[in-house]
């Protein structure tokens, strides 16, 4: 069987590479035709000339990074005590982080900007209120996560273990819930990483500097540069999360209820 | 001392004594708390002016009349919902089946790590760069579409376009696969091995593995992650928009019709839309739970 | 496991610290990078100090290549030494509207100071109350009327700043035989290739794409619907392209033949300059369409946006704007008065060449601008093209 097995793997992952690669390789080649008639990468010349470029980006990355760190303190608890002792809340949590799906961004974003430029809740200007918006909007994709890579480990005897070993519950959590979901918790902050580099209406609106903003503003004007920076965030964006694997993996294989 | 203290005192507890109810909600609280202050009370206006007139602000069932009686309006629901089904089912099965590949396919280890990076990019890789990036590949100046023309054979002449809602749902797979891919994978790293190897002992084949195995385990995870490419594509609008023009009317883009842009719209009507959304995705919800109870039973 | 936890602490700083770094090596964008401005004299100096004192003025869908507005910046920076502050220069203008509305009692920078709308704007935001008047020194040398509606409002609510003519675009190394006209657009060579420059339901330009094409096809300013049956007729005949046309997908080639405001289409026409070779073609009948600017209500920074209007009407902003190919409403006046450079006059385009451009009244513009944006998914939306387009050379 795992020979039948390995020959199949390779086939679905070759359809794969196609199908994610193409795409990407004709936005590549379409990015080296900034100079007539020859193959060049002035588009990308151009880009990393100007300081606007990596401005946007790396603030996009600080602010994901933050958003990420803020989603795990809150979904993690709060799917944690869902699924050991208050299984009731569960649908209302559930419709309540798939909301983020059905609310139109402007819609959400002007509510934001209404309610919170207000004295004496005058939050519009701090970028707390950002980094806010960022999580709810990336809430769906973290709770998802974390709820899946709870499901896929005995949560009850784990805390039941921890428990009379003497365990608290911060330590129960940060020690002995969250190491064995790791997975679960990369795939949620990568999912969130990428939402916040790509999100667009949030900053433009709470006007912080962000990526997608910029990225949308040379759109209008250039032909080349936008397909240079589509690829170059791609590959920074890849990176970035190659980064946060590398240190997010750590033990990696000795989980309980895993194994390779 | 009786023997019915002795059973009492012997007798596994139900529950443990302490008062657990008042603590345990407690630690829902921050989440609540959190989502009143930023997603529910700033998104209330969706509700309030959903009941509104877009001048006069007064209060008004109109909008919602005005959706319930427009047969555009209400097919918008039908080909969003549409859409997201079909890219949340077959985004799940080839997500699923990417995943499983490189989790459980004895390949090189590295795919599996560089699968995960490469599907939280392309997770997010949407909206107007997406568009572009299939413009680039398959419009009649694409590049593959330039490969084929070379080698002899031209789709477009055999009726092949892109700009239509098959066009559209294979575009919106770019982010569905990877969105799976990511969500799953932990439940199938879940999957021991001892289970499989079992099956097999007991001569089971490969299909009643899955069937009686891997499945019913994997089910609740699996429908829980459809839901979420549902949800997904159903709120997406920016990657139609950029590729077909408002041509395909997704109820996204007939809301962003009325509520943003050069030209006014009917405001009031826009939010009644946006309501409408929510009530679509309450239903999926209900739906998906009852499903769910009916999956995790199998699991104890 | 510690080390590991360190590692990550650690990179999370390092990244951190790069931004900050980065941050205090640039300074926040500056909207007139790449432009040159000079000093406008004319505007009052009691104008300027108070500017000074309130040191920002936010504007609000604004980008620097529409129209040159960008020399228009320099030019505001360089008078005060005040930082523009721009927001979403994609926004549309009821965007635009929404923005002020959403923050009335914010006056932080995310509030509006200045808005440039769309002609219909102008009587919707004074009756939504969006707006502050103001009647710049240069009020009379404005015409009351120009293309037969009216160029300012009688209270000073807004101004008209400058008109466009819609144009064709096409790139010439895509399509061979350039159509001079609308109906041209129908012929079988086009399959595929001509496009909208924005959703045809929320784009004001889009749709005056749809209304231009209108006096063409039998319609008149009264009657758009024949645009709508002949965006229909295109669709139908498999040469319209669904795709929202923007300047990457005129130079890939999906979209070669899209209408666009004259001063856009020749402002892409420079910058492509060659790559791809691009031609810019007036369709006779055409529509012409006037912009119109305005103070908010609410604004937070109220004398830099009349700094901004008075730079606006004056010979540097018009002449601006004309550099940036549109027609700034002051122009028969700085004609008259000789102070248009030769070199200028000769880069702009011939006035005979759109003759035939009409504007619509606002009564008009609002019919036509309803009629379009409802019936375009009932007329055009539902109709699926099935006929198979013709592969370009």
């Amino acid at each position: 069987m795992k020979r039948g097995g390995k020959v199949w793997a390779w086939f679905i992952m070759f359809l794969g590479v196609l199908y994610f690669f193409l795409p990407l390789l004709a936005t590549f080649i379409f990015s080296l035709k900034a100079r007539l008639g020859e193959l060049s990468f002035q588009a990308y010349i151009n880009i990393f000339n100007s300081p606007q470029f990596m401005y946007n980006f790396l603030a996009s990355v600080m602010w994901a990074v933050l958003t990420i760190i803020v989603g795990i303190l809150l979904l993690v608890p709060t799917a944690f005590v869902i699924r050991l002792r208050v299984p009731q809340a569960r649908s209302s949590v559930e419709f309540i982080t798939l909301l983020p799906f059905v609310i139109p961004p402007i819609v959400y974003v002007f509510g934001l900007v209404r309610t919170y430029s207000q004295p004496p809740l005058l939050f519009v200007n701090s970028p707390f209120l950002l980094i806010a918006g960022y999580t709810i909007l990336s809430m769906p994709y973290m709770y998802r996560s974390v709820d899946t890579g709870l499901r896929s480990i005995d949560v009850r005897t784990l805390t039941e273990a921890a428990q009379s070993l003497g365990a608290g519950w911060g330590t129960i959590l940060f020690k002995v819930i969250l190491p064995n979901i790791r997975t679960a918790i990369l795939s949620g902050a990568f999912l969130s990483f990428a939402i916040v580099i790509g999100e667009l209406i949030l900053a433009q609106y709470l006007v912080k500097p962000a990526f997608a903003p910029y990225m949308a503003y040379v759109m209008q004007q250039k032909a080349f540069e936008p397909a240079a920076m589509a690829i170059v965030s791609f590959a920074l964006t890849w990176l970035a999360m190659g980064i946060i694997q590398m240190v997010g993996r750590g033990r990696g294989a000795a989980q309980v209820g895993g194994g390779h | 001392m009786t023997v019915s203290d002795a059973v009492k005192r012997d007798a596994p507890q139900a529950r443990p004594a302490r008062p657990k109810m008042s603590w345990a909600w407690l630690g829902v609280v921050p989440f609540f708390l959190f989502t009143f202050l930023f997603l529910l009370y700033p998104s209330s206006t969706i509700v309030i002016r959903s009941f509104q007139d877009s001048i006069t602000h007064s209060f008004t069932f109109q909008n919602i009349v005005t959706l319930l009686h427009s047969r555009y309006l209400m097919q918008s629901y039908w080909i969003s919902i549409e859409l997201s089904l079909i890219t949340a089912i077959g985004g799940g099965i080839f997500g699923f089946l990417l995943a499983y590949a490189a989790i459980r396919g004895s390949l090189p280890r590295f795919m599996a790590a560089s699968l995960m990076t490469f599907s939280g990019v392309a997770s997010n890789f949407a909206g107007v760069p997406l568009a572009f990036a299939f413009i680039a590949l398959l419009s009649p100046t694409g590049l593959l579409i330039g490969w084929m023309r070379a080698l002899g054979y031209n789709p477009y002449f055999h009726g092949f376009t892109l700009y239509t809602f098959t066009g559209l749902a294979i575009v919106y797979m770019y982010f569905q696969f990877p969105l799976m891919v990511l969500v799953i994978a932990p439940a199938i790293e879940g999957m021991r091995r001892e289970w499989l190897e079992a099956s097999e002992n007991l001569g089971a084949s490969s299909f009643q593995y899955w069937r009686y195995v891997a499945l019913p385990i994997l089910g609740p995870a699996l429908l829980g992650t459809m839901i979420l490419l549902f949800g997904n594509a159903f709120g997406a609008f920016a990657t139609a928009q950029a590729l077909t023009g408002g041509q395909i009317n997704l109820v996204t883009i007939v809301i962003g019709s009325e509520l943003r842009g050069d030209v006014l719209g009917n405001a009031g009507v826009g939010y009644a839309l946006s309501l409408g959304m929510v009530v679509i995705m309450a239903l999926a919800i209900i739906g998906y739970t009852v499903l769910q109870r009916r999956t995790e039973r199998w699991l104890r | 496991m510690n080390t590991k936890k360190f590692t990550f602490q650690i990179i999370t700083l390092l990244l951190v610290a790069t931004f900050v770094l980065s941050a205090c090596g640039t300074p926040a964008p500056d909207v007139a990078e790449g432009y040159t401005g000079t000093v406008v004299k004319s505007v009052p100096q009691d104008l300027v100090d108070a500017c000074k004192k309130e040191n920002m003025l936010t504007i609000i869908a604004t980008p620097p290549d529409w129209a040159n507005y960008g020399e228009i910046f320099a030019d505001f920076q360089l008078t005060t030494g005040v930082k523009i502050n721009s927001l979403d220069p994609n926004a549309g203008s009821a965007d635009e509207l929404a923005a002020i509305e959403a923050n009335k009692g914010n006056t932080g920078p995310q509030a509006p100071d200045i808005v440039d709308v769309g002609y219909a704007y102008g009587a919707t935001g004074i009756a939504a109350g969006n707006y502050m008047p103001y009647r710049v020194t240069t009020w009379d040398k404005i015409p009351d009327t120009l293309l037969g509606i009216p160029a300012k409002d009688p209270n000073g609510f807004w101004t008209g700043g400058y008109y466009g003519v819609m144009a064709i675009l096409v790139n010439t190394a895509v399509v061979q035989n350039v159509p001079q006209n609308w109906l041209d657009l129908l012929k079988p060579e086009y399959k595929g290739q001509v496009a909208l420059s924005g959703p045809a339901t929320t784009s004001n330009q889009a749709i005056q794409i749809i209304y231009a094409s209108a006096l063409a096809n039998g319609g008149s300013l009264d009657n758009a619907q024949p645009g709508l049956d002949f965006f229909n007729q295109l669709n139908m005949a498999g040469n319209f392209v669904p795709v929202v046309a923007k300047v990457g997908t005129v130079a890939q080639g999906a979209t070669p033949i899209v209408p666009f405001w004259d001063y856009l289409a020749f402002g892409y026409r420079d910058s492509f300059a060659g790559n791809p070779p691009v031609q810019v073609v007036y369709p006779s009948p055409t529509i012409a369409s006037m912009y119109v600017q305005a103070i908010s209500a609410y604004a937070p920074h109220p004398n830099c946006a009349k700094v901004w209007m008075e730079i606006l009407h004056s010979d540097e902003g018009q002449l601006a704007w004309m550099k940036g190919y549109a027609h700034g409403v002051q122009q028969a006046d700085m004609e008259a008065r000789g102070v248009i450079p030769a070199d200028l006059q000769a880069k702009l385009p011939a006035s005979s060449s759109y003759a035939s451009a009409v504007a619509p009244s606002p009564a008009q513009l609002d019919a036509a601008l309803a009629l379009i944006k409802a019936g375009w998914m009932t007329t055009v939306g539902v109709a699926q093209s099935t006929v198979t387009p013709a592969p370009t050379p």
